[in-house]
């Protein structure tokens, strides 16, 4: 624009100068003639009317501007807002990985979970055989490829030390039917197939880099696992996972077997020892399809096998999606937590709503000045969105930085018995969903002050120097009730957080039936070869031997008083096989109804157990050396078991056997001890009977040490003495028996502490709810406080006058809230221990404490408002 | 120079329209036609000329583009595009019809009412 209008001026002075006009005189009377270059660009602009993209400009940099004016109101919002993104960021990855994204192999939704069920008996999931395994291959038609899945815990030796790890076994097709690759080496194929166990083992990729340094040589090498040698012939990708529950979270080897031979029994039709299967459907049918088909097939079995097969338990064939199958039963729980956090974002956006109305009030005069200039109210509207919208993707890039950089730190707070953890990242999708949210939330809190402020400014004319006693009354009735529901939610969720956090505390302080402080745990297994050549411990006197030998080696450490080992650490309610050992139960002079109703949990324990972990003995004795193998058995019961199966008579002298057996000895009861809380800390009564471990030895086996002695000091020597009785027995989780109970209670602990952090939040947010509203009511009636002040009202009665509405408002939210929590929390019942879900003292705790900070909350304003200078405030106002 | 007669808006629009119709013009020559073709009759505020201007433009009757003037300086020309010729034509229609209406209602003799 400059150039042309200067052009023209220059034209024109040029034909002044043709016509004899001397040059300066000329390019004068050109501009004078002219008129005014600015005014003229200005009208220029203004002619030229402005477009869609040039006016979306404007409302932008003019936010900009705004936003910064007020630097703290900008900061408030923006922090409010990334928490409430980031919240969702992290959780929705999460959801994401887990429930949305489908399972990392080729067609996935091909991929189906095959159980065998018994309706008739109530039971899922049993075992099955080999017979019904071929048949689901060959007979049913319906899968392109089927294969069996068994994982348990093993023995790795052969490669640096020994180490204790899960591994899986399954068919030679298994990877094939996945689809998965091989990252050097090869997997499992057809040559692999053999009636017992393939010598061949394919390795994860976290063992290859663990325990051979990512050596590329290491195919070829061989392993022992649980003493019996294989060679390693590929290594997985670092990716893989197997798609199903694992034992401990990752499986690390990989074997295959044909379940015909040793140690597999012979495969018949009614010997079910196969746990689990999952298969791949043929392309061109669906899963209603098969399933009728294999329902028909299974009908069509029982008929033809009736006497493996009894009538009433209804034998049948069930097939589920494998990724289900994986995550169904985590789906509640992710989802609570999602809406959960959802519900942060509403009360985030309740917040700014509220901070934005109070400010548009103040706003009012400006509005109506530019309506009057020739706003329309939409371009009002829209101005205001966009500020609201500037700032919520301002807070969304800020909650989503924070998300990214925080979420490795998140997850390891997560329990680990979510599956697919491994898969969460932020990627494209979570990104999309993390600006949406931001879009949502700008949209939510900026949508009703726009229309609601450039209504008034529609209507109120200009008054000279009138900011009024108070702003408009539903514009305040709004804003209470909002402050008030977002105190009810802060109410809710502290209540919660309360419960969870009260059980907690219970479950700590409970007594557990021993002294876990001074008392060191360690932890190793025996291995289970297929080939008995190979077990060093297979007579009861072998492992016996070795359990004394172990026992005069830990008692010699240095530093250690006592020494025992045991076959279950108590608060750990598996057995590291993955079995409760509960047993039948049969009681001599007592006629055995039916197999069901007498059952214990069977814990082997060598003779000082008790002393070790200073359970108290009720009455009779403890095993002594003299109780081993050939000598008379003995067991000790706890008093649950003395009170459910001897309510009446001295269970002293008493004698029991174990099984269905009645070829076994009795054995006898020579004593009583207190209850040990060997299941976990919330878990309650099962009968537990001790056996020595001389008569009834056990693989996997628990040392448990008393010694003043830290765990990590005494790690070193324990190692040392294990490896020194049998080099290829791997020690795991040495640690304080403190730590084992505290373990116990992980996700308890986690899920209390994520209640807590969301009902601290909440609280955060309401308080700051609270303190904006009620300064920004202070600085509208600044004018009347100024009035009241000149007239005499001493401090205190300013101080009620704003303290008098925080108080208020928080009553109300409170009483909401209590309200509310009554509802909610008699459905958390089953998650709590120990506590009532309305508890007395949890809800009188919690509204005092959102009295308090509401108090503190408004007594700033509250002072703040004592300090105006009543001068200014009537001058100004 | 005859005595300048005020002019409406919608007059200087169809004037310029007209003036850039016979040919593409830098402002300044635009100016100096409407002088020419009123043989000096008529002379146009300068400050008028450039918001009407970039309003004919905004509105689509003209569109401009930048060239080279006589003396090989740069200089945005305007010329009219086929709406604006359309536009034009309707309005110079427009025009005469009032004109006619006007000088009837002015010719009217005391005894025709």
């Amino acid at each position: 624009m400059d150039v042309e209008l200067r052009f023209h001026i220059e034209a024109f002075a040029e034909d002044l100068v043709r016509g004899g006009v001397p040059l300066q005189e000329a390019m004068r009377r050109a501009r004078i003639e002219f008129g005014g270059i600015d005014r003229a660009k200005e009208e220029c602009r203004e002619a030229r009317g402005m477009t869609f993209l040039e006016s979306v400009v404007q409302d932008f940099r003019y936010s900009l501007r705004m936003l910064r004016k007020k630097p703290a109101f900008t900061a408030a919002a923006v922090v409010t807002v990334a928490l409430g993104v980031g919240a969702n960021t992290a959780m929705f990855s999460i959801v994401n990985a887990v429930l949305l994204r489908p399972l990392p192999f080729p067609e996935p939704d091909r991929l189906v979970r095959i159980a065998f069920n018994e309706p008739g008996l109530g039971l899922r999931d049993v075992p099955f055989s080999v017979p019904e395994l071929e048949d689901l291959r060959n007979r049913a038609g319906v899968f392109k490829d089927v294969s069996t899945i068994a994982s348990a815990s093993e023995n790795l030796t052969g490669a640096g030390h020994p180490e204790r790890l899960e591994f899986m076994v399954t068919h030679p097709n298994y990877f094939s039917m996945l689809g998965a690759t091989p990252q050097i080496g090869r997997l499992f194929g057809p040559q692999d197939f053999a009636l017992g166990f393939a010598p061949v083992a394919v390795i994860s990729d976290g063992l290859w880099r663990r325990s051979y340094g990512a050596d590329p040589n290491v195919i070829g090498r061989s392993v022992r696992l649980d003493n019996d040698p294989y060679t390693i012939v590929g290594v997985l990708p670092p990716g893989f996972r197997h798609p199903g529950p694992t034992i401990s979270g990752n499986v690390e080897v990989f074997q295959t077997a044909g379940f015909s031979a040793d140690p597999a029994p012979p495969p018949a039709r009614g010997t079910r020892f196969m746990p689990a299967a999952i298969g791949r459907l043929k392309p061109g049918i669906s899963l209603e399809q098969a399933q009728t088909r294999l329902t028909a097939m299974a009908i069509q079995i029982r008929q033809d096998y009736a006497t493996d097969f009894p009538a009433q338990a209804r034998w049948t064939i069930e097939i589920q999606p494998l990724q289900e199958a994986l995550v169904g039963n985590v789906r509640p729980m992710l989802l609570v937590l999602s809406g959960a956090v959802i519900l942060i974002v509403f009360i985030v956006s309740l917040n700014i709503a509220n901070l934005l109305l109070a400010r548009a009030s103040g706003r009012q005069q400006e509005m109506a000045v530019r309506s009057a200039l020739g706003a329309t109210r939409s371009r009002l509207a829209r101005q205001m969105l966009t500020e609201s919208i500037l700032l919520s993707f301002m807070g969304g890039l800020a909650g989503i930085a924070t998300a990214v950089c925080t979420l490795s730190f998140i997850l390891r707070f997560v329990p680990p018995n979510i599956p697919r953890l491994s898969e969460v990242r932020i990627d494209g999708a979570v990104l999309v969903f993390a600006l949406l949210i931001s879009l949502l939330t700008g949209l939510l809190f900026g949508l009703a002050p726009a229309i609601h402020s450039t209504r008034a400014a529609m209507s109120s004319a200009i008054r000279e120097g009138s900011r009024g006693s108070g702003y408009s009354t539903k514009t305040s009735r709004l804003r209470d009730v909002l402050i008030v529901s977002e105190l009810a939610f802060a109410v809710v969720l502290m209540v919660g957080a309360g419960l969870l956090l009260r059980t907690l505390r219970d479950l700590l302080q409970e007594n557990p039936g021993f002294n876990p402080t001074q008392v060191v745990a360690a932890n190793l297994s025996l291995p289970e070869p297929n080939d008995p050549k190979a077990d060093p411990y297979l007579s009861v006197a072998q492992e016996t031997s070795f359990d004394r030998e172990l026992l005069r080696r830990m008692s010699a450490i240095p530093g250690i008083e006592l020494a025992a080992i045991t076959s279950d650490l108590p608060t750990t309610n598996l057995s590291v096989n993955g079995a409760q050992a509960i047993d039948a139960l049969a009681i001599e002079d007592r006629p055995v109804e039916s197999s069901l109703d007498l059952r214990a949990e069977r814990i082997r324990i060598s003779p000082d157990y008790f002393k070790v972990m200073q359970a108290p003995l009720l009455r009779g004795r403890f095993f002594t050396e003299g109780d081993g193998d050939g000598k008379q058995p003995v067991v000790i019961i706890d008093e649950t078991t003395a009170r459910k199966y001897w309510p009446t008579r001295d269970p002293l002298g008493q004698r029991v056997r174990f099984g269905a057996d009645p070829t076994q000895p009795w054995i006898t009861v020579v004593g009583i001890v207190k209850d040990i809380k060997s299941d976990g800390l919330d878990i309650d009564g099962i009968p537990h009977i001790y056996v020595p471990i001389y008569q009834s030895p056990n693989r996997d086996l628990s040392i448990v040490l008393r010694t003043s002695l830290p765990a990590k000091v005494l790690e070193p020597q324990i190692r040392h003495e294990i490896q020194s009785i049998d080099p290829g027995l791997p020690t795991f989780d040495v640690s304080s028996m403190n730590d084992v109970v505290d373990r116990s209670l992980a996700s308890r602990r986690f899920s209390a502490e994520l209640v807590v952090g969301f009902a601290a939040v909440a609280l955060l947010l309401a308080s700051i709810g609270i303190y904006g509203l009620l300064a920004y009511m202070v600085g509208q009636r600044s004018r009347e406080i100024g009035l009241r002040m000149v007239l005499g009202a001493p401090r205190a009665v300013i101080l009620k006058l704003v303290l008098r509405k925080g108080v208020v408002l928080a009553s109300a939210g409170t009483a909401a809230g209590v309200v509310f929590s009554a509802c909610a929390t008699s459905m958390m019942a089953s998650l709590l221990y120990g506590v009532r879900p309305h508890d007395p003292a949890v809800f009188l705790v919690v509204p005092l404490i959102l009295l308090v900070v509401a108090l503190l909350a408004s007594y700033v304003p509250a002072w703040r408002a004592t300090k105006v200078d009543p001068i200014v405030a009537l001058r100004d106002g | 120079m005859a005595k300048q007669i005020d002019l409406l808006q919608g007059t200087l629009d169809m004037l310029i329209l007209k003036a850039v119709s016979l040919g593409p013009l830098h402002g300044y020559g635009i100016l100096l036609r409407i002088q020419q073709i009123s043989k000096d009759r008529l002379e146009i505020q300068q400050g008028s000329l450039y918001p009407a201007l970039y309003r004919l433009e905004h509105q689509g009757w003209i569109i401009s583009e930048w060239g080279e003037s006589e003396n090989k300086r740069k200089a945005r020309y305007y010329r009219l595009t086929a709406a604006g010729k359309r536009r034009f034509q309707a309005e110079a229609e427009k025009w005469n019809r009032m004109a006619g209406v006007i000088a009837g209602i002015l010719g009217t003799k005391p005894e025709e009412v």
